[in-house]
């Protein structure tokens, strides 16, 4: 983390903005309004770093991982990666950019071409950016396999030959395929069953170490975040409304919205089962967003000043940034916490459980 | 304990192009009165089709099922008639499904939805069930319910759609409510809203849940009992304090290490190695013993009965309890 910090961002976004166009009638298509999806968001990701974007579903987190790729154009905003506007590029610089950053989706029934081999679908990245010749491809596809944890021989199977967790397995290395510097990750083991779920994410953080990798990962699982980032920033409705290292954010959450999200998750301890302060009512639509803070018609501490103006994301700390009137008289959360699994049956149960499978492992 | 519902040995298989799917291979389990029993379990171990197996909601063919017995009160459900069971269901014994969005008929008004099935299982009058429809929308804390009732589903959010269900559940004041992941598809924040509700209303009118979910989350928020399944049995069943704190079954042990957790600071997660094994080619012995680091010979050849290893806690494995050095 250390020399991470003093080099140059990987990613640098600044204002970022998307605005999508609400149109009614079939002959005269008149503009009725705009969906807000992501309004004004700034954050960077340094060097080896994993900046989680979370939020709850329609917060704009995935689209403004799309927007990361230039998979759409922003309403406004830049973003630059390794010091190069993406904006500005035409259409073969932008694909040549697309080398370095690459994506992960959810649904790894869906993004992998049911009819190329898995050999096919690792060389494809290699073949569109002219890397190396047929052969050098199909052994880069073998060398991937063995990366991600397949066999090298899955090259000539289909992607339904594969389990759920051997397909996210797939699209790890076709990300992987032409070295880039960032992935971005967007809810990449939602669709998983924990245990798998467990392996991808273990995955995810090997490579990072082994390659130097930077991910933005974007998920709506405040639990598997904490897990896998180093610092997170949390979106409601297009807005950035608080961004931290992951400590400072676990532990003390500044913005009421984390604090509820934070409260909501289940905790698989029933120890811990409490009666919860909970948010009342829906996530109120982009379409038409509430004045003021977004939030404000959800926030139990939410007062006039709320629903008038808008609150600037302001520094709480070095960088820890909240979007939130009056954080600094917000009275902090209670937050649930053990020590450890340190201590009890199951956590030495779980040792013995780990403890065996190494012994097992072959070498 | 008074018992609600009692599965003995229950099978349900599926003849298929590729052999015969053993989705749910003998399994037994009650449920008390007023109690919630949670079935967790990752996709594929057979959760979902207990509880559709209890319902009677299984297709036959392909689907067939057996068992000794599915007492629900004095009766077996698996020898009434289609016309008793269809009494039955969503009656005294309802259901709530994952997707609150394709289990609403989206051409009917919520209010229609409802009222059908209070009309389907009491001699009210249509107007008497409009009034119970609206009561049963309040009851779910659906604000404006005499005006909600008439909104289509889809100008309702998800967790309002839930909600909807819940009340259509309950209209009839079931004994057992089934839910079958009732909170997967909804956000966090509605999802603890969700479970908060359930608990309420259990507290309120005093049925039993049944509750499905992947989440172990979920089932340590709101569950008194649960059992554990994999590849379509029951591995393990215990009080739920005990079930986290004092696991047994080795699946379980993983299972519960691989949670990435939101209280405990750990480094990595545990994991377990290798896939759930196809229902048409289940191992011979113990069906977890390939991807299980304590398996020997033994577990390899012989499967390992469900058996109590502390007064209340069942474990089917031979190498429990894991001995630990404490």
């Amino acid at each position: 983390m250390s020399d991470a910090a003093n080099s140059a961002p990987v990613l640098q976004v600044d204002g970022l903005v998307k605005h999508f166009a609400v149109t009614r009638g079939l002959i005269r298509r008149k503009t009725i309004g705009l969906v807000r999806a992501v309004e004004d968001v700034s954050f960077e990701i340094a060097r080896g770093e994993t900046l989680a974007l979370v939020g709850e579903s329609g917060c704009g987190k995935s689209t403004t991982g799309r927007l990361i790729l230039r998979l759409m154009d922003p309403t406004a905003g830049s973003v630059r990666f390794k010091g190069k506007e993406i904006a500005d590029l035409d259409k073969d610089a932008l694909r040549r950019m697309r080398r370095h950053m690459q994506i992960i989706f959810q649904d790894p029934y869906a993004s992998l071409n049911p009819r190329m081999t898995v050999g096919e679908i690792l060389a494809e990245p290699l073949r569109v950016h002219e890397i190396g010749d047929d052969a050098s491809r199909a052994a880069r596809g073998r060398e991937l396999l063995e990366i991600v944890g397949l066999l090298p021989e899955h090259a000539r199977r289909y992607p339904h030959q594969f389990s759920g967790g051997q397909r996210q397995r797939i699209g790890i290395a076709r990300a992987l395929a032409a070295n880039p510097d960032l992935i971005v990750c967007d809810e990449p083991v939602s669709a998983l069953d924990v245990s798998i779920q467990a392996q991808i994410v273990n995955l995810l953080q090997n490579l990072q170490q082994r390659f130097g990798l930077s991910y933005l990962f974007i998920a709506h699982d405040l639990a598997v975040v904490k897990h896998i980032s180093d610092r997170v920033a949390v979106m409601y409705l297009g807005k950035l409304v608080e961004i931290a290292d992951k400590k400072t954010l676990y532990d003390r959450p500044l913005h009421p919205y984390t604090q509820a999200l934070l409260a909501a998750i289940p905790k698989p301890d029933p120890a811990l089962r409490t009666k919860r302060v909970m948010l009342q009512g829906d996530v109120p639509s982009p379409f038409r967003p509430p004045t003021g803070c977004r939030f404000h018609t959800r926030c139990p501490h939410a007062q006039a000043r709320c629903s008038a103006e808008e609150p600037l994301l302001r520094e709480a700390a070095p960088g820890h940034r909240v979007a939130c009137h009056f954080f600094e008289t917000i009275p902090a959360p209670t937050i649930l916490a053990r020590a450890g699994l340190a201590n009890g049956k199951f956590a030495a149960r779980l040792a013995a459980f780990e403890a065996a499978k190494t012994a097992r492992a072959p070498g | 304990m008074d018992t609600l519902l009692e599965v003995r040995g229950l099978k349900t298989h599926f003849a298929t192009d590729r052999g015969l799917f053993r989705a749910v291979d003998g399994i037994s389990f009650s449920v008390p009165r007023g109690r919630t029993i949670g079935l967790v379990g990752e996709s594929g171990c057979g959760k979902s089709v207990t509880s559709l197996s209890v319902m009677g909601l299984v297709p036959s063919p392909p689907g067939k099922v057996e068992a000794e017995a599915v007492l629900f009160g004095n009766r077996d459900v698996l020898r009434l008639t289609a016309d008793e069971r269809r009494k039955l269901r969503g009656g005294k014994m309802s259901m709530i499904f994952q997707e609150p969005m394709t289990s609403l008929n989206p051409v009917h008004t919520v209010g229609q939805q409802i009222i059908e099935a209070i009309l389907a299982h009491t001699a009210m009058t249509p107007r008497a069930a409009r009034a119970r429809a609206i009561e049963m929308l309040e009851l779910v804390r659906i604000p404006s319910a005499a005006q909600r009732i008439d909104d289509f589903p889809h100008n309702m959010s998800g967790g309002m759609r839930q909600r909807v269900m819940i009340a259509m559940a309950l209209s009839c004041e079931p004994a057992l409510l089934i839910a079958d992941e009732p909170t997967t598809a909804l956000d966090v924040t509605i999802q603890a809203q969700i479970l908060d509700l359930l608990s309420d209303l259990q507290r309120r009118l005093g049925m039993a849940i049944l509750i499905i979910t992947h989440d172990l989350g979920v089932i340590a928020e709101v569950a008194d009992q649960v059992l554990v399944m994999y590849a379509g049995r029951i591995v393990e069943s215990a009080d739920v304090n005990d079930l986290f704190a004092d696991p047994q079954h080795p699946y379980t042990i993983g299972l519960l290490g691989s949670i990435p957790r939101i209280d405990v600071d750990r480094k990595r997660l545990a994991t377990i190695e290798g896939t759930v094994p196809s229902p048409n080619n289940q191992p011979a012995g113990c069906r977890f013993a390939p991807r299980c680091p304590f398996a020997d010979q033994r577990c390899r050849l012989d499967p390992p009965p469900l058996r109590d290893i502390s007064p209340g806690h069942q474990v089917a494995c031979w190498k429990a309890p894991v001995e630990v050095a404490s």
